[in-house]
C-alpha cells in the first residue's frame, strides 16, 4: 500500500460519485519542470524505468529521481509487448526471479490502486517433437522443485483446455503435450505503465516525457572524453536541458547500445524487431495463453474478442519498425497448423517494437565498469514479464550499492568470465 | 521484403539469405586472451546507423558475402557488383571495429 | 415506406435477378449488385448492430467498406463488411452484437450509465476485492464485440501469387485509372487495384456524364492492357516496394494474397469521408453525405424521408441535389461555408427524429446528412516513411516526403476538377513509368544473367507534374456538444477530453486510454477527429497535436489469405514407401518423417542383438568433400586430429562452436586420396554445411576444398548384429568383408546388390558388428528389399529409430541437443582425449583450453546412471537433487529399460561432486517421489569392452 500525497484513490465507489457529479479526474501524473540536478535519474520511461523510480521512492525513501523517455510514457516495448506473464522457466535462477515478478504483478491492482487488469488464464506451451516434450519436462520438473504450478499434460486434456487446437495426431506439427502452467496469463500492458507512473508521480518521482538523453556526462574513464571503464558519471545531457547526476540507470529497450555507449560502455546486443499483430474482434473463445516454441508463434485472445499474436524477432538486426510481411504470412500459416477453425478472421493491425538480444537470453543487470552507470538491458522478447521485479531490485541495488541476489546471475561481467545463463540451455536444445 | 545486394546473384529477397551478423575478426587462437576472444564471441558495437555485417546467399549462391547496412533506414552502401574487384572483403580482413565510423552514432 | 427507388441511370443492381437471403433468420429478398446493407435498406431495415460498449442500436453511417455500423455475420463468416460485401443467393447474415436480439438488447441498459462508464473506467474500478476481477472480466468479455468463430470451419482454399510489375496503382478512381493508362502506355505492365467492385471511384455515384468519363477509362486502361483487379486492395507497402494485395475477385479462391515487387508504386487512395461530432451523431438516421449518394445513385435506395443537410463542400450539395431527385424532402441545408452549423441530433433509440441548429431552432427529420470534410487515408504513404502535414486551410493532411518509388495522386494530393484530376494522373502515371525504367535498367545490369540493358542507367526523373491546387474547406470537427468520435469503439469526445484532462494528453496516449481509433475501421473515420478534439482540449492546433502512425494492413486480410497453402514439406528417405507398407509407426524428427519402430521395438533390439536387422538412417547429414586441403579443413572443425587418416579408414568426432560448446558429431571417412565423406547429426545436416561454407569462405579461402551436400542423394542403410556379415557377404563380392581385411571403423567402396560405387564403414553406435552402406538414392529400395531377401533365413528384420535409441543407451553413446545442452562444453562428454590442444587452431580452441586449465571451475559431468530399482526408468528431464533438499545437481537427459541387460538405463549430466563412480543420487520422479540411483564406471552399460562391435 503506497502513502498517496496528492492523487484521489480509485475506486467504484468514486467513479460513481464523480459521474453523478459529472466531476473529472486529476492528472494522472504532473507535467514538472526539468530541475538541474537529480540524485538518480532513470533513462527509458518505460515498466522497467518506472517500476525502478517507483521502488527507489516506496522502498528506500529515494525521491529526488527523474525518469526520462524520449517519446511518451511507455512508448517502447511496454507498449508493444503481448503482454503474456509467466514464471516457468528453465533454471532456478530464473524461475525464482520471474516468480517473484509474478507475485508483483498479482497484487499490482490493490497495491498501486489501478486495475491492471491481471488475468490468471493459464499458458500452454504445446510441444510437436519429442524433444519439445522432454524440455517441457525439464521445465515443468524445475519449476515443481520451485513450487511452481506448472506440469505436461497430453493431447486430451489439451483439447479440454483450448477446444480450438487441432490436436489430431495427423497434422504436420501434430500436438505431442505440452506445458500447462495455471499461474501464467496476460495483463493490461499499459495500464501497468500508468499505475507505476501514478505511482511513483504521488512519491514526487519526475516524469519526462518527450526528453531524449544526447549524452552521459563521465569523468576519469580511460575512453575518449573521460568515458569508458573506470569512469564516474556525473550527469546527463538531454534535449531539454542538462542534469547533473551521480548515478544513471539504463533502463531502455532498443536503445541500449546507444545510451551504453554514451559511458562508453559496450554490451553483448544487437538489437532485433519483435513484430505481432492483432485481429479483428470475436467472441471469446480461446480461454488461455497458447505458445508454440517450433512454431515460432504465442496467440492469446483479449477481453475484447481480439486475438493478440507474437513471433520470435526478426532475422537481421535492425532499428526499423516498419514490420514485414513475411512476419504475418508465417504468423498466420502457424496459427491455422494449431486452429484451422479461424481461417476467415482477419488481420486489423501489425506492429513492431525492438528488442536487446544478448547471447545467452538473459539480461545485463547492475554495475557496470563506470561507477553510477547502472544497466537494466538485454531483455529480449521477455522484458515486460520482469518489469515490476527489475525495478524493485534494481533500486535495491542502487540503495544499498550492492548487487542483490536475485540479480547477480545477470551481470554483464559474466561475458568476461564466458559463464553464461543457463535459460540458454533449453533455447539451444532441438524443438 | 527487404532486398540484399548479393554480389553474385544481384539483389535477392532477404528470405533467401542467412543474417551472420557484424562483421568482426578472429583473434589469434594462439595468442588471444579471455578478453579479447570473449569481445569476438560476445560483444557488438549495434549501432544505429551503417553497420558493416555478413550475409551467406543460403538459398543462392551459397557465398558468404559482407556489405553495409545502414540499421535505421535499410539503405546498403556501394553495394557490389556481381563479379566486380569493389565487392566488400570478407570478414577475416575487414578493418577492426566495424560498423563504429562517423555515422555510427546517428539516430 | 417504399425504400427502393424506381430505375437509377446509375444503379448496379440488376432488377431481373432477384436473390432470396435471410438477415436474422427472416426471409427477405434483394437483386443481385447490391450490397447486404443496400437489400435491407430496400427491405427496410435499419439497424445493422449494436455499439460496443453502450448497445446503442446503429444503422448506416458511410455505406462502403469502412462503415462501422454494418459489420455482420455470414454464415461461419465473422465481420463481414455488410455495405461492401455484395449479395449473394440464399446467403445466411446475421447481427452480430445484440443480445438477445437486434431490437430488444439488454446491455442497452450501459448506455444509461454511460456517465459512469468514461473511458478507462475499468482501470479506476474492480481493484478491490482482487479476487472478484476474474468474475468481472468474465462479465467484460461477453461484451467482446464482433462475430463468432464457429470451431468447425473448414480451412478453405487460399493461394498466392508472386508477380513482377513494373507499375502498381492503388486505387482505382479517376486518377488512379489515368495513371495506370498513361504508366501502361508509356509500355510497362501495371496492375491496378481497386477495393470496390466498380472502377471509377467516386464518379460510379456522380452524374451519367461522370459514370460515362469512368467507363471510357476503364476501357482505356483493357485496352492499355492494365491487369485490374477490384474487390482487391494493396494492404501494405514494405521494404523495397514489397507489395502486398489482397485480391477477391480471383475465380476459385476465397482470398489470394499476391507479393509484387513493384519498381514503383502509384498510391491513388482517394479520400475518406469524415463523420462530425455532435450529439446524437451516431442515430440511425444520421449518414454521410457519401453514403446517401451511393445508397441512390448506385443502389436505388431512398435513405429516409426527411433530410436535414449539413453542407460544407461541393459533395454536400450534390447530396441535396440527389435527396430531391429521389424524392426525399430536405427540410433544411445547413452550409458550413456560410458559418452555419448544426448542435445535435435527437430521436428514439432506433431513428433520428430531430435536428437542433447552432441557432438552437430545430427541425424535424428522419435523416441528417453531414458533408464536413475528408480524411486522406495515407496509410501507405505512412508505410513508406512520410510523415503527412495538416493544412488548415484545405482541413485535411498531405503527404511531404516520399521515397523515389513511392508516387501521391488524385484526391491524397489535392484537389481540382475531374479534367484535371485525369491530367494529374496521367503525369503521375509518366512519372512513374520513367522511374521504374530505371529500376529496371538497374536491375538487369546488377543481375549476372539477366538480359543485359542497353545503353546508360536513365537517371532518375525528378517530380515535374502540375500539381493539383488545395481548395479551402471549413475546418469542421465538433459542434458545440459532444458526440460519437470512434464509432466501433463507442469512444465520444468526451472521453476524450477527460482523457486529455487526466494526463493522458498526447496523441499516443489518450489512443491507449481510450482505445479510439484501434478497432476495425482502423482509424480512417476517426484518426484525424481524434487528434482535432484532443487539439481543441489542449489548446493547440492539429499540426502541434500530430497524428499517429497508419500500420499494416491498410484493409484488414484474413489468415487464410496471409497463410496460404503452408509450404513446409517433410522429408522422407527413399525408401519411405516400404516402411510404410511395412507397419512402419512414424515419428517426426526434425524435418524427417521416419519409422519409430515396426511394432515392437524392444524385439527389434533383441533381433539386432541376437541375429541382424537393418534400419534407415538416411537422414544423417552427409556432406562429400573432395581436395588436397580436407585434412586441415579436419583439423580446423574437429576437436580431435586428422592429418594421418588413411584411405580406407573412418574415425569419429566432436565438434564446438567457437565458445567450446558442442555442436555436432559424427564419423568421417577417408574414401580415396582427396576423397572423404562426413557424416553430421540429422537434425545438424543444414547447420553443419553452412559451418563448413563458413570457415572455408571467410577464414581460408586459399583452401582447396570443395563440398557438396549428399544427404539425399545416398540413401544410408546400418545392418547390424552378429550375422551382420553373413547377409552382406551374399551382396558383395567385390570387397573383401572378413575381420581381418575389412576392420572396424574401415571404410570401402565395393558394389552392392549389383548396385556399383556404394560406401559401407564399419562402425558401432549399436554395439553391435555393423555396416553401414551409402547407395545410390535411386537403388536404395533394391539394396533394402535384396537385404530383407537374402537375410531371410537369418532372421533379419527392419528396426526403428526406437530400437536404435535403445542401443546406443545401452552402449552409452550420447546424443548432441539431448544429453548435451546449449552450455554443454566438451569436456562434459568424457570424450576428453578427443580434446586435441596441441593442435595450432581449432573451432573453439581456446574456450577448451581455458575451460581444461587446472584453475578452471569444474564442469558438469556426463555420467551413466542405473537406478537402484531395475524397474524403474525415470523419466528424461527427472532432476537429480541433493538428497534430502531440492538443490538441483544434475539430471536424466536419455533413460529406457535395455531389453539385453534386462534393466533401466540411463544418461545424465551431473556436477562433478556427483560424478564419481559409485555415488548414489537422488532422482525426483514426475510424480514428486525420490528413487535413488547409481553412477557407473563406464558409460557403456552393454559390452563396455567393445568385443561385440569389433567382431
Amino acid at each position: 500500500m503506497i502513502r498517496r500525497n496528492r492523487a484521489p484513490r480509485y475506486s467504484a465507489a468514486a467513479l460513481l460519485w464523480r459521474g453523478a457529479r459529472n466531476d473529472s479526474w486529476p492528472r494522472v501524473w504532473r507535467d514538472p519542470a526539468l530541475k538541474k540536478s537529480y540524485d538518480v535519474v532513470v533513462v527509458g520511461g518505460g515498466v522497467h524505468g518506472l517500476a525502478t523510480a517507483y521502488y527507489l521512492a516506496a522502498n528506500h525513501g529515494i525521491k529526488n529521481v527523474a525518469v526520462l523517455d524520449k517519446a511518451y510514457l511507455g512508448s517502447g516495448g511496454s507498449g508493444r509487448n503481448t503482454a503474456i506473464v509467466r514464471s516457468n522457466y528453465l533454471t532456478p535462477e530464473g524461475v525464482a526471479f520471474y516468480d517473484r515478478s509474478l507475485d508483483l504483478y498479482n497484487t499490482m491492482s490493490a497495491d498501486l490502486n489501478l486495475n491492471v487488469m491481471f488475468s490468471e488464464r493459464g499458458h500452454l506451451t504445446l510441444a510437436h517433437t519429442d524433444s519439445a516434450v522432454r524440455t517441457m519436462r525439464w521445465r515443468a520438473e524445475v519449476n515443481k522443485l520451485q513450487n511452481i504450478d506448472s506440469s505436461v499434460i497430453g493431447p486430451d486434456e489439451i483439447k479440454k483446455i483450448a477446444p480450438s487446437l487441432d490436436t489430431s495426431p495427423n497434422t504436420r506439427y501434430p500436438i505431442l503435450a505440452a506445458l500447462y502452467h495455471p499461474p501464467g496469463g496476460t495483463i493490461r500492458h499499459d495500464a501497468v505503465v500508468w499505475a507505476y507512473a501514478r505511482a511513483a508521480d504521488a512519491y514526487g518521482v519526475d516524469m519526462h516525457q518527450k526528453t531524449e538523453v544526447v549524452d552521459v556526462v563521465c569523468e576519469g574513464g580511460d575512453g575518449p572524453d573521460g568515458k569508458g571503464p573506470g569512469a564516474k558519471v556525473t550527469g546527463v545531457r538531454t534535449s531539454k536541458g542538462d542534469i547533473s547526476t551521480p548515478v544513471v540507470i539504463n533502463c531502455t529497450a532498443g536503445w541500449a547500445s546507444l545510451i551504453a555507449a554514451m559511458a562508453g560502455i559496450q554490451l553483448p546486443i544487437t538489437t532485433h524487431p519483435l513484430q505481432a499483430a492483432v485481429t479483428e474482434p470475436v467472441k471469446v473463445f480461446l480461454p488461455t495463453v497458447v505458445v508454440s516454441g517450433s512454431l515460432h508463434v504465442y496467440v492469446s485472445q483479449t477481453d475484447r474478442g481480439e486475438l493478440v499474436f507474437g513471433a520470435s524477432v526478426d532475422p537481421f538486426a535492425t532499428y526499423d519498425m516498419r514490420g514485414t510481411l513475411d512476419f504475418t504470412e508465417e504468423l498466420a500459416g502457424h496459427v491455422l497448423e494449431l486452429m484451422p477453425a479461424v481461417s476467415q478472421m482477419r488481420l486489423l493491425r501489425q506492429w513492431a517494437g525492438l528488442c536487446d538480444i544478448t547471447p545467452d537470453y538473459s539480461p545485463v543487470m547492475g554495475f557496470t565498469p563506470v561507477e553510477g552507470f547502472l544497466c537494466d538491458v538485454g531483455w529480449g522478447t521477455y522484458g515486460f514479464k520482469a518489469g515490476p521485479v527489475s525495478g524493485e531490485q534494481m533500486a535495491k541495488c542502487v540503495a544499498d550499492q550492492a548487487t542483490p541476489d536475485l540479480i547477480s546471475p545477470f551481470a554483464l561481467s559474466r561475458f568476461d568470465d564466458g559463464v553464461l545463463v543457463g535459460e540458454k540451455g533449453a533455447a539451444a536444445v532441438g524443438h | 521484403m527487404l532486398l540484399v545486394p548479393c554480389p553474385h546473384c544481384g539483389p535477392r529477397n532477404s528470405a533467401d539469405m542467412s543474417y551472420r551478423g557484424e562483421a568482426s575478426s578472429r583473434p589469434d587462437p594462439a595468442s588471444t586472451t579471455p578478453a579479447q576472444w570473449r569481445d569476438y564471441l560476445y560483444m557488438e558495437h549495434n549501432p544505429a546507423g551503417w553497420l558493416r555485417e555478413n550475409w551467406y546467399c543460403s538459398s543462392g549462391c551459397r557465398r558468404f558475402f559482407t556489405v553495409e547496412r545502414h540499421t535505421v533506414t535499410s539503405e546498403f552502401r556501394e553495394p557490389p557488383l556481381p563479379g566486380s574487384k569493389t565487392a566488400l572483403p570478407l570478414s577475416k580482413t575487414a578493418e577492426a571495429g566495424a560498423g563504429t565510423d562517423q555515422q555510427g552514432g546517428e539516430k | 415506406m417504399i425504400r427502393r427507388l424506381e430505375p437509377q441511370s446509375g444503379e448496379v443492381i440488376d432488377r431481373e435477378s432477384p436473390l432470396k437471403f435471410t438477415w436474422n433468420s427472416k426471409k427477405y429478398v434483394g437483386y443481385a449488385g447490391d450490397t447486404i446493407v443496400s437489400a435491407l435498406l430496400a427491405n427496410n431495415r435499419q439497424v445493422f448492430s449494436r455499439s460496443m460498449k453502450y448497445h446503442r442500436p446503429r444503422g448506416v453511417l458511410t455505406a462502403d467498406y469502412w462503415d462501422p455500423n454494418t459489420t455482420v455475420q455470414v454464415g461461419t463468416e465473422p465481420n463481414v463488411r455488410g455495405a461492401h460485401r455484395l449479395l449473394e443467393a440464399d446467403m445466411k447474415v446475421s447481427a452480430q452484437n445484440a443480445w438477445p436480439s437486434l431490437d430488444f438488447d439488454i446491455k442497452a441498459a450501459n448506455g444509461l450509465f454511460g456517465r459512469f462508464l468514461t473511458a478507462g473506467f475499468y482501470y479506476k474500478t474492480f481493484i478491490k476485492p482482487q479476487r472478484l476481477w476474474p468474475l468481472y472480466e468474465k462479465v467484460l468479455a461477453r461484451f467482446a464485440p464482433g462475430g463468432v468463430v464457429d470451431l468447425n470451419t473448414p480451412h478453405g482454399y487460399h493461394d498466392k501469387r508472386y508477380a513482377h510489375p513494373d507499375v502498381v496503382v492503388a486505387g482505382g478512381g479517376p486518377a488512379g485509372l489515368a495513371a495506370a493508362i498513361s504508366a501502361a502506355k508509356a509500355g510497362m505492365s501495371v496492375m491496378l487495384v481497386e477495393q470496390n467492385h466498380r472502377l471509377g471511384g467516386h464518379l460510379r455515384w456522380g452524374t451519367d456524364q461522370d459514370r460515362e468519363t469512368a467507363d471510357d477509362l476503364e476501357e482505356s486502361a483493357r485496352d492499355a492492357g492494365v491487369e485490374i483487379l477490384t474487390d482487391s486492395a494493396v494492404t501494405g507497402r514494405y521494404d523495397d516496394n514489397w507489395i502486398a494485395i489482397s485480391q477477391r475477385d480471383h475465380p476459385g479462391v476465397v482470398e489470394r494474397l499476391i507479393k509484387a515487387r513493384a519498381k514503383t508504386l502509384v498510391v491513388a487512395a482517394g479520400l475518406v469521408e469524415r463523420p462530425y461530432v455532435f450529439s446524437g451523431n451516431d442515430l440511425p438516421g444520421v449518414m454521410l453525405s457519401g453514403a446517401v449518394r451511393r445508397l441512390i445513385n448506385m443502389y436505388a435506395v431512398r435513405p429516409g424521408n426527411r433530410a436535414v443537410v449539413l453542407t460544407a463542400n461541393a459533395e454536400g450539395d450534390a447530396a441535396v441535389a440527389d435527396l430531391e431527385r429521389a424524392g426525399v424532402e430536405v427540410a433544411r441545408v445547413v452550409d458550413a461555408r456560410a458559418g452555419e452549423t448544426i448542435s445535435k441530433a435527437a430521436g428514439s433509440s432506433k431513428q433520428l427524429g430531430s435536428v437542433t441548429l447552432a441557432d438552437g431552432s430545430t427541425v424535424k427529420a428522419d435523416l441528417l446528412v453531414t458533408a464536413a470534410g475528408w480524411t486522406a487515408p495515407t496509410s501507405l504513404l505512412n508505410m513508406s516513411g512520410d510523415r503527412p502535414s495538416y493544412d488548415p486551410a484545405a482541413a485535411r493532411f498531405f503527404p511531404t516526403a516520399l521515397p523515389d518509388n513511392v508516387i501521391a495522386t488524385g484526391g491524397l494530393v489535392g484537389d481540382g476538377s475531374l479534367d484535371e484530376l485525369i491530367a494529374h494522373g496521367i503525369s503521375s502515371g509518366e512519372l512513374a513509368a520513367q522511374r521504374a525504367a530505371a529500376v529496371k535498367h538497374r536491375l538487369r545490369s546488377t543481375v549476372t544473367r539477366a538480359q543485359n540493358p542497353q545503353g546508360p542507367e536513365p537517371p532518375v526523373q525528378p517530380d515535374r507534374r502540375i500539381g493539383l491546387s488545395r481548395a479551402p474547406h471549413p475546418e469542421l470537427y465538433r459542434s458545440d456538444t459532444h458526440g460519437m468520435v470512434d464509432f466501433s469503439e463507442d469512444v465520444s469526445s468526451k472521453d476524450l477530453v477527460s482523457a486529455a484532462a487526466e494526463g493522458f494528453d498526447s496523441v499516443e496516449l489518450v489512443k491507449r486510454f481510450t482505445t479510439a481509433t484501434m478497432g476495425p475501421s482502423q482509424g480512417k473515420l476517426e484518426t484525424v477527429n481524434t487528434v482535432a478534439v484532443l487539439a481543441e482540449a489542449r489548446g493547440e492546433t492539429i499540426e502541434e497535436v500530430g497524428t499517429t502512425v497508419w500500420r499494416p494492413p491498410y484493409a484488414p486480410i484474413s489468415l487464410g489469405a496471409l497463410a496460404g497453402r503452408v509450404f513446409e514439406p517433410v522429408r522422407v528417405s527413399s525408401l519411405h514407401e516400404w516402411h510404410t507398407a511395412h507397419n512402419m509407426t512414424p515419428i517426426l524428427a526434425g524435418q524427417w518423417i521416419r519409422p519409430e519402430h515396426y511394432g515392437d521395438p524392444g524385439a527389434e533390439v533383441t533381433n539386432v542383438r541376437t541375429n541382424v536387422g537393418i534400419i534407415d538412417v538416411t537422414p544423417l547429414g552427409k556432406l562429400d568433400l573432395r581436395g588436397p586441403d580436407v585434412p586441415k579443413l579436419l583439423n580446423l572443425l574437429y576437436t580431435n586430429k586428422w592429418s594421418k587418416l588413411p584411405v580406407g579408414r573412418v574415425r569419429y568426432g566432436m565438434m564446438c562452436a567457437e565458445d567450446g560448446v558442442v555442436l555436432d558429431d559424427g564419423v568421417t571417412g577417408r574414401l580415396g586420396e582427396d576423397h572423404y565423406l562426413m557424416t553430421t547429426t540429422s537434425s545438424g545436416a543444414g547447420q553443419i554445411w553452412q559451418w563448413v561454407e563458413m570457415w572455408l569462405q571467410t577464414e581460408h579461402p586459399d583452401w582447396q576444398v570443395h563440398v557438396t551436400p549428399v544427404t539425399t542423394g545416398l540413401t544410408s542403410i546400418n545392418i547390424a548384429g552378429p550375422k551382420s556379415r553373413e547377409l552382406l557377404m551374399r551382396l558383395v563380392d567385390d570387397v573383401d568383408l572378413s575381420a581381418e581385411a575389412f576392420e572396424y571403423m574401415n571404410v570401402r567402396t565395393g558394389t552392392i546388390a549389383g548396385v556399383p560405387d556404394c560406401f559401407m564403414w564399419r562402425i558401432g553406435f549399436t554395439g553391435e558388428l555393423s555396416f553401414e552402406v551409402h547407395v545410390p538414392a535411386g537403388f536404395g529400395l533394391h539394396v533394402w528389399e535384396q537385404l530383407i531377401e537374402k537375410g531371410a533365413d537369418l532372421g533379419i528384420g527392419p528396426f526403428g529409430l526406437e530400437a536404435q535409441r535403445i542401443m546406443r543407451l545401452e552402449k552409452g553413446h550420447f546424443i548432441v541437443g539431448q544429453d548435451t545442452d546449449g552450455l554443454t562444453k566438451a569436456p562434459t562428454t568424457g570424450l576428453r582425449a578427443l580434446i586435441k590442444l596441441d593442435k595450432d587452431d581449432f573451432a573453439g580452441k581456446p574456450e577448451l583450453e581455458w575451460a581444461l586449465a587446472p584453475e578452471a571451475p569444474e564442469l558438469p559431468v556426463l555420467v551413466a546412471i542405473t537406478p537402484t530399482d531395475p524397474r524403474l526408468v525415470p523419466d528424461e528431464a527427472c532432476q537429480i537433487l541433493r538428497e534430502g533438499t531440492t538443490e538441483i545437481v544434475g539430471r536424466i537427459t536419455s533413460s529406457r529399460f535395455s531389453p539385453s541387460l534386462q534393466r533401466s538405463i540411463c544418461l545424465g549430466q551431473v556436477t562433478p561432486e556427483f560424478a564419481a563412480a559409485g555415488t548414489t543420487l537422488t532422482v525426483r520422479l514426475c510424480d514428486g517421489s525420490d528413487a535413488t540411483a547409481k553412477v557407473m564406471e563406464h558409460h557403456a552399460h552393454f559390452d563396455p569392452e567393445g568385443v561385440r562391435l569389433r567382431g
